[in-house]
């Protein structure tokens, strides 16, 4: 679904490489996670793959489609985007919800469209707040109106751009658990970065690790290991078991071991 | 498709959009209700004056009935007049509501991107320059035609207006066009055109200065049904593009990065808002002189009362800009005592403790 071949990219002419020579594919269906530190690439990896980089050299296939080729309209069916911080004007969430489906209609929206709108609202649980302020939401229910409006887009594709960092745990957990609901259900490619290792390996499929714009590593849970983490993080890891989940435990520099 | 389920409960799907149709009805009677005002504004517009006319003789002469004075004062001084009022007022409104949106910038206004400033210098430059100034005239005030003619200093006050609009805007196109960028290069090029027209003035002779400064102030009376026609061309072709955007302008007040995921191109459609409400700018300003504030009063308490979508805030923004500049050439020309006073300062006059409102308001909007 997502084929990324000898990607580069910089933000300016004379300025350095943000990301160098990145590869990989993220098959339909697959939740790829991109880990790694602060300025590491991961947002403007995401940024490359919304065509929104002018200097990205490379190939971004998207359907076996270039990106940079495609209609803006065209690339807005086939991927969805869900920033950090989502923000929003004053309005209903009804028709904050009703932005996702601009790439289908000219001037006005339809009867379908409302259909498709309300039936995200069901989806993400927020059909009661449909006719709320989205200002007046708190910080997770936000974030639950940004996914919906990238669901009404009706793409094959979302990303997603540290949803989780500005959420407290609980609705850090339901907006992870959601997104893997929904790419299951629905046979969503799904790219994500995140900065929590543990809670990414609940939701992911694979595990892309990006350090100073390169991509360091890629492969499933397994290729989840202490080594990796430390080379992109710096931090002593260590990985224990609890209930048959796999968790990292960070600290210290590894000498105590 | 997977996509149409679960559906919404259909008790619930048909109260969630009744209470939206609710509240959409509010804000079109609220609309209506404005219109209704600009209607009998128009009608007051037309029977106030310094001429001693009765209301009766007034609404008769309209329609071309009675003494011949007194329809000459009505049709051809006072009619066009209140039209340019109604077309003036809606569209500098929604040159100001449409450069705030695209720029996410509250105080953006056709004054912020240096237009107003710009339309000042060339008008000054015909009027100054050509016919009274240092140039060729030797400060006689029958050398001073050129200048003091309304189609002469309009077209350079328009020619100015545009040239500055396409360098702020070209200047945009080199570097990036955020929002920032467009605001500064705007303030930066305004200052510009002030400076320039200060060192204008500053060689005028005493006549040349006083005819500038006497343009400068926003004078309905000015208009013609000439001028009026132009406005409306300029200002209803703009309109138009401006409702088919209406959706456009939503994802960018939301969020400009969702927005170019959404299939907006954010930069083009910048571009094209921010020429489009420069041109209604450049064309009212250079017919009728700096009529200040109205881009930012009525958009922002239209924002209060309608909301933020621009289904209806366009349609608000068009019809309180008519009623604010229509109200405010009324009170000029009653409180004016026989002369009209410039409408430009009573705008101003309402747009200062606006601003302060402004400032000091709570943060937050209406859904």
């Amino acid at each position: 679904m997502i084929q990324v071949k000898n990607l580069s990219t910089r933000y300016a002419r004379n300025a350095p490489e943000v990301l160098h020579d990145v590869s990989f594919g993220l098959g339909e269906g697959e939740i790829g996670i991109l880990l790694g530190p602060n300025g590491s690439g991961k947002s403007t990896l995401i940024q490359c793959l919304l065509g929104q980089m002018k200097r990205a050299e490379g190939e971004i296939l998207i359907g076996g489609k270039p990106v940079m080729e495609m209609r803006t309209s065209d690339r807005a069916r086939l991927l969805a985007y869900v920033p950090q911080t989502p923000s929003f004007a004053p309005s209903t969430v009804y028709d904050a919800v009703m932005l996702g489906r601009l790439p289908y209609f000219a001037f006005a929206p339809t009867k379908e469209d409302q259909d498709i709108v309300e039936t995200v609202l069901v989806e993400m649980s927020l059909e009661h707040l449909a006719t709320r302020n989205v200002l007046e939401l708190s910080g997770g229910e936000r974030q639950r109106v940004a996914i919906a409006r990238a669901l009404a887009q009706q793409s094959r594709i979302l990303l997603f751009d540290e949803p989780t960092s500005n959420l407290d745990i609980s609705a850090e957990t339901t907006i992870a658990e959601m997104v893997k609901a929904l790419a299951k259900k629905k046979g969503l490619t799904v790219l994500l970065s995140m900065h929590d290792i543990n809670l990414a390996l609940g939701i992911g499929d694979r595990f892309l690790f990006l350090k100073d714009g390169h991509l360091v590593s890629d492969g499933d849970a397994e290729s989840v290991n202490e080594k990796t983490i430390e080379s992109v993080f710096g931090i002593h890891a260590k990985r224990v078991y609890v209930e048959d989940k796999t968790l990292f435990i960070y600290g210290g520099n590894g000498d105590e071991s | 498709m997977p996509w149409y389920y679960p559906r919404m409960p259909e008790e619930l799907s048909r109260s969630v959009r009744q209470e939206l149709a609710h509240r959409n009805s509010v804000k079109r009677i609220v609309i209506f209700v404005m219109l209704g005002v600009v209607a009998v504004l128009f009608f007051v517009s037309l029977m106030v004056g310094s001429s001693n006319m009765s209301l009766p003789e007034s609404f008769m002469a309209l329609f071309g009935q009675g003494e011949a004075s007194s329809v000459r004062i009505v049709q051809q001084i006072r009619l066009p007049r209140a039209l340019a009022a109604l077309i003036a007022g809606a569209g500098l409104s929604v040159a100001g509501l449409v450069m705030q949106s695209t720029l996410k910038n509250p105080m953006a206004s056709p004054s912020t991107l240096g237009v107003s400033n710009a339309a000042v210098f060339g008008a000054n430059i015909a009027i100054i320059g050509f016919a009274g100034g240092f140039i060729n005239t030797g400060g006689r005030i029958d050398n001073y035609d050129f200048g003091t003619n309304p189609f002469a200093t309009s077209s350079m006050a328009f020619l100015f207006a545009l040239v500055s609009t396409l360098i702020v805007l070209g200047l945009c196109r080199i570097r990036s066009f955020s929002s920032e960028t467009v605001v500064l290069a705007g303030i930066a090029l305004g200052t510009v055109w002030t400076a320039l027209t200060t060192i204008l003035q500053f060689y005028a002779t005493d006549v040349g200065l006083s005819a500038a400064v006497i343009w400068t102030f926003g004078d309905l009376g000015r208009a013609t049904f000439t001028t009026d026609w132009i406005m409306f061309g300029v200002v209803a072709a703009s309109v138009i593009v401006f409702f088919f955007l209406q959706w456009r302008f939503n994802a960018v007040a939301a969020d400009e990065s969702v927005a170019n995921s959404l299939g907006v191109k954010v930069n083009l459609l910048r571009f094209v808002s921010m020429l489009l409400a420069s041109l209604i700018t450049a064309v009212c300003v250079s017919y009728l002189g700096i009529i200040g504030f109205i881009g930012i009063i009525c958009p922002h308490a239209m924002r209060r009362i309608v909301g933020n979508n621009h289904r209806f805030l366009i349609p608000a923004s068009l019809v309180s800009g008519a009623l604010l500049l229509l109200f405010s050439d009324i009170v000029s020309r009653l409180i004016g005592n026989g002369t009209a006073l410039p409408v430009g300062a009573i705008t101003s006059l309402l747009g200062g403790p606006f601003f302060l409102y402004l400032i000091f308001a709570k943060k937050g909007g209406k859904a």
